[in-house]
């Protein structure tokens, strides 16, 4: 126990104090609820839970896997395969890191709509809300895992997780209503990953309420989840190279 | 003799279809400096990396204290001491915090005042709140070797612990080394350079292609290839017409500098200063040497040590 804190207050330190890191992880989600708030100003009830949302989809598949990637890049996950740490603790102790940033992202955020934009939460709703902020990070960041299970270069892992992220983040009812899409398209976006994240955190947060389908939608996001973490540890490497 | 600290045998690995190492076999003594020479790509990070657990090889074992690697790698892992070639440690994390989190996953929990005083032994301690990416070259090999023996290991396994030092820092590390090894501890090390080995080393194994060509102490490894005298010159002449000299056995360019191997070496030059006066040459620089590691590698391999790949 005591290795696993030690391990996990080092990787901590080492993503703090990497400025490019602090300013996308904690100034530029700030910032995006500045710029939403300028452009939509009457709509950021709705749209507090969607950047919530497409900013825990950017940190699952950019910001996080690139984190593991660097430390495969440099050689530094080489250099820890070969003490007696096994990979199940140093995998832990990733997750917990990123999950605290995650959820302090999260924060964050919600602290920008309420003190900027009024936006009506309660402690019950917060307290619904977390759970759902967490089921959606620990997907989207399995999710980044098989990404940078599948690449070589960090560069190559951001290319293809910002893609993705774009994607997904103007059809998934995050900042756009689902009506504006044509018919086919929504059909299909509900068994896309980030649209079940988005109603549960969305209905919690605001109507301190779970969203009608609940189950099914934290039953679909349990099979992302799942079968993501299931592909991602099959990819995963500790060398650089293929 | 005792049982071997370190027992490698029959190893095969590859990468790929490329095969790094080829029925490699090697013992190391406990408490003995042993060196692996060889030229870039003779497969001594390979080697290491099946004895770290790092590379499964695809035949062979290798024996740790008796513990076999591919079975219980957790136990032989909490043996060694390691630094890899590429130093890789989290740059981010200062001199302190990579020595302290280094040695708590060998779970072994230093104080404050353990972890200056093995930063003492590196000249480490004015940087102990410095980030690692801040050090220079060579304090970043000190700062690994710290790590490398933060969990107080019994064996240290160092790949190319000097290169790309200046020679001061090389000369550091040298001490270190020997430091480390008088206090018992078992120390495998790579090189390509062949005074490093013949300097630190009680044992080396010369490695080429992914064999070893022959292991042995540096001394005996010379004597047992009864290698005569070097002779070096300054001086143009036909190759040919200096092999044909008396006592000598072979000859090159290294340059401009002709090596003459002989058994009788003040023959030799006085027949090659008949030869030059033949043909009007004239020789500068002459130097007899000892032959040496590099001329042993030349004979077994029938390439140089330097410029091989
Ligand atoms: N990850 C890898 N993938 C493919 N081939 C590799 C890999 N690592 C090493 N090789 C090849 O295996 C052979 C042995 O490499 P190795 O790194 O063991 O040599 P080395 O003796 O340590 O060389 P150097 O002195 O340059 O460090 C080389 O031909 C190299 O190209
Ligand atoms: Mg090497």
């Amino acid at each position: 126990m005591k290795r696993f804190l030690i391990l996990t207050k080092a990787m901590t330190l080492m993503h703090l104090r990497n400025g490019y890191v602090l300013f996308w992880n904690f100034v530029f989600p700030v910032l995006l609820m500045l710029i939403y708030g300028v452009v939509m100003s009457q709509y950021m009830d709705y749209m507090t839970p969607g950047v919530i949302v497409l900013n825990a989809l950017s940190f699952g598949l950019v910001s996080s896997s690139t984190m593991m990637l660097e430390m495969r890049e440099k050689s530094v996950l080489r250099r820890l395969q070969a003490t007696p740490l096994p990979a199940g603790q140093l995998i832990g102790s990733y997750l917990v890191v990123n999950v605290i940033i995650g959820v302090l992202q999260s924060t964050l955020i919600i602290l920008a709509g309420v003190l900027l934009y009024d936006v009506p939460v309660t402690a019950t709703s917060l307290l619904l809300a977390y759970p759902m902020i967490l089921a959606g990070l620990l997907a989207f960041m399995a999710l980044g895992g098989i990404i940078s299970g599948m690449v070589t270069k960090s560069g190559t892992a951001t290319a293809i997780g910002m893609t993705i992220y774009f994607l997904l983040m103007f059809i998934s009812d995050l900042v756009f209503p689902l009506d504006m899409l044509p018919n086919w398209l929504r059909n299909i976006v509900p068994y896309l990953p980030a649209y079940p994240v988005v109603q549960l955190v969305r209905s919690s947060l605001l109507e301190t309420a779970l969203d009608p389908k609940w189950l099914m939608h934290l039953l679909l996001l349990g099979i992302y989840g799942i079968s993501a973490t299931f592909i991602a540890a099959k990819l995963f490497r500790w060398e650089p190279k293929a | 003799m005792s049982k071997p600290i370190i027992d490698a045998r029959n190893l095969i690995a590859a990468y790929g279809s490329m095969q790094a190492l080829k029925d490699v076999s090697l013992t190391v003594e406990k408490g003995e400096i042993f060196g692996l020479l060889g030229p870039n790509g003779a497969g001594k990070t390979t080697l290491l990396a099946c004895v770290e657990g790092l590379h499964k090889p695809s035949q062979g074992s290798v024996h740790i204290g008796g513990i076999n690697v591919q079975v219980d790698s957790t136990a032989t892992k909490r043996q060694l001491g390691i630094q890899l070639q590429r130093t890789a440690l989290m740059d981010d994390l200062t001199v302190a915090e990579l020595v302290e989190v280094y040695a708590a996953l060998y779970e072994v929990y230093l104080t404050s005042g353990q972890i200056n005083k093995l930063l003492a032994r590196f000249d480490l301690v004015e940087k102990r709140n410095t980030l690692a990416r801040r050090l220079s070259g060579g304090q970043q090999q000190r700062l690994a070797l710290a790590v490398a023996i933060a969990n107080d290991p019994q064996i240290v396994l160092l790949d190319e612990p000097t290169s790309a030092l200046d020679p001061h820092a090389r000369r550091a590390v040298w001490d270190i080394v020997r430091q480390l090894h008088n206090e018992g501890r078992t120390i495998v090390l790579t090189t390509h350079a062949m005074e490093e080995a013949e300097a630190l080393c009680g044992r080396i194994a010369i490695i080429d292609r992914g064999q070893i060509v022959a292991s042995d102490t540096p001394s005996a490894l010379i004597a047992n290839l009864q290698l005569s005298s070097m002779l070096k010159a300054t001086v143009e002449l036909p190759l040919e017409q200096v092999r044909s000299l008396p006592s000598v056995n072979n000859a090159r360019y290294t340059g401009q500098h002709l090596e003459m191997e002989t058994a009788k070496p003040e023959v030799t030059l006085t027949a090659l200063h008949e030869l030059a006066a033949r043909s009007g040459s004239s020789i500068r620089d002459v130097m007899l040497r000892q032959p040496n590691l590099e001329d042993v590698f030349l004979k077994l391999t029938g390439h140089a040590l330097s410029e091989s790949n």
